[in-house]
C-alpha cells in the first residue's frame, strides 16, 4: 500500500483532504502572526496520518483548516471532493455532520450523560431513530472496549476511558474522516498507547482517513505517514516502516 | 432522543437553582400582589356581586356603584313591559354621616337602601335572610363586622344618620367598602335618611332579573336604546362589576402600580434567570463547541438552550403554585383580601413562562462562545 511518491493521489482513490496553497494569519492587536504561508498537502484516504512539530508551529491551525472549522485567508482546502471554502457555515455543519469525527486533548463530555448517551447525541441529528442510533451507539462502544462501563458518567471514568468514549462518539456517525488533536497528551503511557491502538485500527478496519496531530513518539510507529511541520511548513514527508504485525509495504 | 436539556438540568440542578427559584419567586410575586390588588378592589363591586341582579340600570356614565345619581323612577315601568324581564326593584345610594352613640365623631357612611324581603335581589348572597328580615322594623340599620369598632357601636345600640336615630339591628360580613362605611337599610329608611331634597325619593339604580340570565347582554342593548324616560343606561352585572372594580384601580392609581411593579418584578426576574443560563451555557461551552464540530447545527444547540429554559420556568412555576396556594389559604385565614381568578392567573403563568423564555433568547447568546476552532489549539 505504500508509496514511495510523498505527494501524490493513487490512480483510483483521490486524496481524501487536499490543501492547495493555503494561507492563514492571526491578527491580535497591532500583531500579525503568518501561522501558515503557502502550504500545499494532500491526505490519503484510509491512512492514518501523524502531523508532528514544535510547538506554536501552526498545526492545529493546520487540522482546523484542513476540517473546515476554520477558513483560510488564501489557497482552497478540497475534502472528499467538495472545496470547503465555497460552503457557507450551514453546508459545512451539514459537511461535518455527515463526513467528520473529532477527538480533541480534551475529552469535552457532557457531565450529565453516560457514555452511551454521549455517543447517542450526535447521531439523532444525523436523522437515525432512537434504535438504530443505540445500535451503532453501543457498536462502537464495543469497539472502543467500553461496553462493562458504557452506563456511567464521565466523573465516574479514568482519563483513558473519557477518551475512548470520545472516540466512540466521533466513530458512531461512520466518517469518512477522523481528526484528532493530542488525542493521548493528557493520559498516561498505557492508556495513550490504547488510545493509539483503537485509531490506528480505525484507519485499517473503517478505511476511515485519519489525521492526527501530536508530538506524542509512540505514535509514529504505528502512522502510515508521518509529516514534520516547523513554522507553518512541512519539513519532512516520511513513511516509517510498519509495525512486524503487518507484513506489507516497505519503508520508503 | 437524549434529552440533553432535561438531562442536564437534573444532573446540575445546583446550578440552575437560581434561575428556578428566580422565575418561581417572580411568578409568585405577580400572583400574590395581583390576588390582593384584586381582593382589594373587589369591594368596590361587593354591592354587585353580592346581589342576584342579571342588570342595573343607573345614570349613565356612572364609573362606579359609589358614583350614582338618581334616576327616573318611571324607568321601571319601561323595564316591567320587557317581556324577558322577570323581576325588577330599586335601590338608594345615600352618602350620609354617621354619629355614634359614644361620642367618636363623624364618620362618613354609604346607605344603602334594599328591598329587604327575604327574596329581594339587593345583597341577597351577602346577607342571610333572617338579617333581611329585621331591616322591616322602622329605622334599623345593619353595619359589618368589621367597621363595628370605626363607628363605635355594637347591635342593639343606637346611633344618627343624617340627624335621624337609627337602631343597629345586625352585623353583616364580607361589606367592606373602599374609602368608607357601608351602612344597610331598607327602602323606606333609605329615603328618609337622605335629606338631599334633588333626589326627590328617586331610586340610584334598579336592578332587574331575567327570566333566561344568558340574554343578558341582548336585553342590556335592547332597554338601552329607549330615550322615552329621563336618562339612564343599562349594564350587565359583570360589565358593572368589572367597571367598579377598574375605576378604583385607576383612580387610585393602584393599577399603575401592579403594572410598575410587574414590570420591575419580570425584569429582575430575567436578569437573575438569564445570567444562571448563562452560566449554565457557559459551564458546558466545550461541550457544545464539540457537537457543533461533530456538525451539530447552532440551531440545535440553541433549542436546548431554550428547552432548559423552558424547564426552569415550568420547575419554578410548580413551586410557586405550590407555595401560592398554601399562603393564599393562610392570608383567607387571616382576613386578608385576596381574590383570584383564572385569566389573572393564566396571565401570570404566561408572565412566568415569557420570562423563562426571554431569558433563554438573552442565554442563547452565550453559545457564541461555543466555537468549534476554539478546541483545536
Ligand atoms: N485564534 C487565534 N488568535 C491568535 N493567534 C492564534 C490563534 N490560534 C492560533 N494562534 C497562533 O497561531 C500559532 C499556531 O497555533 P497552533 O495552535 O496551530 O499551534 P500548534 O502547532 O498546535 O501548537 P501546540 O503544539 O502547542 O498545540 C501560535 O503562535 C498561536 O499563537
Ligand atoms: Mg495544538
Amino acid at each position: 500500500m505504500s508509496r514511495p511518491a510523498p505527494v501524490t493521489a493513487t490512480a483510483t482513490v483521490g486524496p481524501a483532504l487536499r490543501a492547495e496553497g493555503i494561507a492563514k494569519a492571526f491578527v491580535s492587536g497591532k500583531v500579525r502572526t503568518q501561522v501558515l504561508d503557502g502550504l500545499t498537502l494532500s491526505i490519503e484516504a484510509g491512512e492514518l496520518t501523524l502531523i508532528s512539530g514544535p510547538s506554536g508551529c501552526g498545526k492545529s491551525t493546520l487540522l482546523a483548516i484542513l476540517s473546515g472549522l476554520q477558513k483560510v485567508d488564501a489557497g482552497r482546502v478540497i475534502a472528499l471532493g467538495s472545496e470547503l471554502g465555497g460552503l457557507d457555515s450551514r453546508a459545512l455543519e451539514r459537511f461535518r455532520l455527515l463526513h467528520t469525527g473529532f477527538v480533541f486533548q480534551g475529552f469535552n463530555l457532557f457531565p450529565a450523560l453516560t457514555g452511551l448517551e454521549q455517543v447517542e447525541l450526535p447521531l439523532h441529528y444525523l436523522g437515525l431513530s432512537g434504535r438504530q442510533a443505540r445500535e451503532r451507539a453501543t457498536q462502537s462502544l464495543d469497539e472502543v472496549g467500553m461496553t462493562p462501563r458504557m452506563h456511567l458518567r464521565p466523573s465516574e471514568l479514568s482519563g483513558g476511558e473519557k477518551q475512548r468514549v470520545a472516540i466512540a462518539r466521533a466513530l458512531a456517525k461512520q466518517p469518512e474522516l477522523l481528526f484528532a488533536d493530542e488525542p493521548t497528551s493528557a493520559l498516561d503511557a498505557a492508556n495513550g498507547q490504547t488510545i493509539i491502538d483503537i485509531l490506528h485500527r480505525i484507519a485499517r478496519t473503517h478505511g476511515t482517513t485519519v489525521l492526527c496531530v501530536s508530538h506524542d513518539p509512540r505514535l509514529i510507529r504505528h502512522a502510515d505517514r508521518v509529516l514534520s511541520m516547523e513554522d507553518g511548513r512541512i519539513l519532512s514527508d516520511r513513511r516509517p516502516a510498519p509495525p512486524a504485525a503487518t507484513p506489507e509495504g516497505t519503508a520508503p | 432522543m437524549v434529552a440533553l436539556a432535561r438531562k442536564t438540568l437534573v444532573y446540575e440542578w445546583r446550578r440552575f437553582l437560581p434561575a428556578i427559584l428566580a422565575v418561581g419567586f417572580a411568578g409568585l410575586l405577580q400572583l400574590l400582589q395581583a390576588a390582593l390588588v384584586l381582593g382589594i378592589f373587589s369591594s368596590a363591586s361587593v354591592y354587585i356581586t353580592g346581589s342576584s341582579a342579571d342588570l342595573w340600570i343607573g345614570y349613565p356614565g356612572t364609573q362606579s356603584v359609589s358614583l350614582g345619581r338618581p334616576i327616573d323612577p318611571d324607568v321601571e315601568m319601561r323595564l316591567r313591559m320587557d317581556p324577558a324581564v322577570a323581576r325588577v326593584e330599586p335601590f338608594y345610594w345615600v352618602d350620609a354621616d354617621w354619629r355614634g352613640a359614644h361620642d367618636t365623631g363623624g364618620e362618613s357612611v354609604y346607605v344603602t337602601g334594599i328591598d329587604a324581603r327575604a327574596d329581594g335581589l339587593m345583597f341577597s348572597q351577602a346577607l342571610p335572610p333572617a338579617l333581611r328580615e329585621r331591616l322591616a322594623e322602622p329605622d334599623a340599620v345593619i353595619v359589618d363586622r368589621a367597621d363595628v369598632d370605626k363607628l363605635g357601636v355594637t347591635v342593639g345600640d343606637t346611633a344618627v344618620i343624617n340627624g335621624h336615630r337609627v337602631r343597629v339591628v345586625g352585623e353583616s360580613s364580607g361589606l367592606r367598602a373602599l374609602g368608607g362605611v357601608n351602612v344597610v337599610t331598607s327602602l323606606d329608611t333609605a329615603r328618609q335618611l337622605d335629606n338631599d331634597p334633588t333626589d326627590l325619593g328617586r331610586p340610584t339604580y334598579l336592578l332587574a332579573r331575567l327570566h333566561d340570565p344568558a340574554q343578558a347582554d341582548a336585553v342590556a342593548a335592547r332597554l338601552r336604546g329607549d330615550k322615552g324616560f329621563g336618562p339612564y343606561d343599562v349594564w350587565t352585572a359583570r360589565t358593572f362589576a368589572r367597571r367598579s372594580v377598574l375605576y378604583w384601580m385607576l383612580d387610585t392609581g393602584a393599577g399603575a402600580g401592579v403594572v410598575f411593579l410587574a414590570g420591575i418584578v419580570f425584569l429582575v426576574g430575567a436578569v437573575i434567570t438569564s445570567q444562571t443560563l448563562m452560566a449554565a451555557v457557559a459551564g458546558s461551552v466545550r461541550e457544545y463547541a464539540t457537537l457543533n464540530a461533530l456538525g451539530v447545527g447552532v440551531g440545535n444547540l440553541r433549542w436546548v438552550v431554550l428547552e432548559q429554559a423552558f424547564w426552569v420556568g415550568a420547575i419554578g412555576l410548580l413551586g410557586a403554585t405550590v407555595l401560592g396556594f398554601l399562603l393564599l389559604v393562610a392570608a383567607r385565614s387571616q382576613d386578608v383580601p385576596v381574590v383570584l381568578n383564572i385569566p389573572i392567573t393564566l396571565l401570570c403563568v404566561v408572565l412566568a413562562m415569557a420570562l423563562a423564555a426571554v431569558s433563554g433568547l438573552v442565554a442563547m447568546r452565550s453559545l457564541r462562545r461555543a466555537d468549534p476552532a476554539s478546541l483545536l489549539r
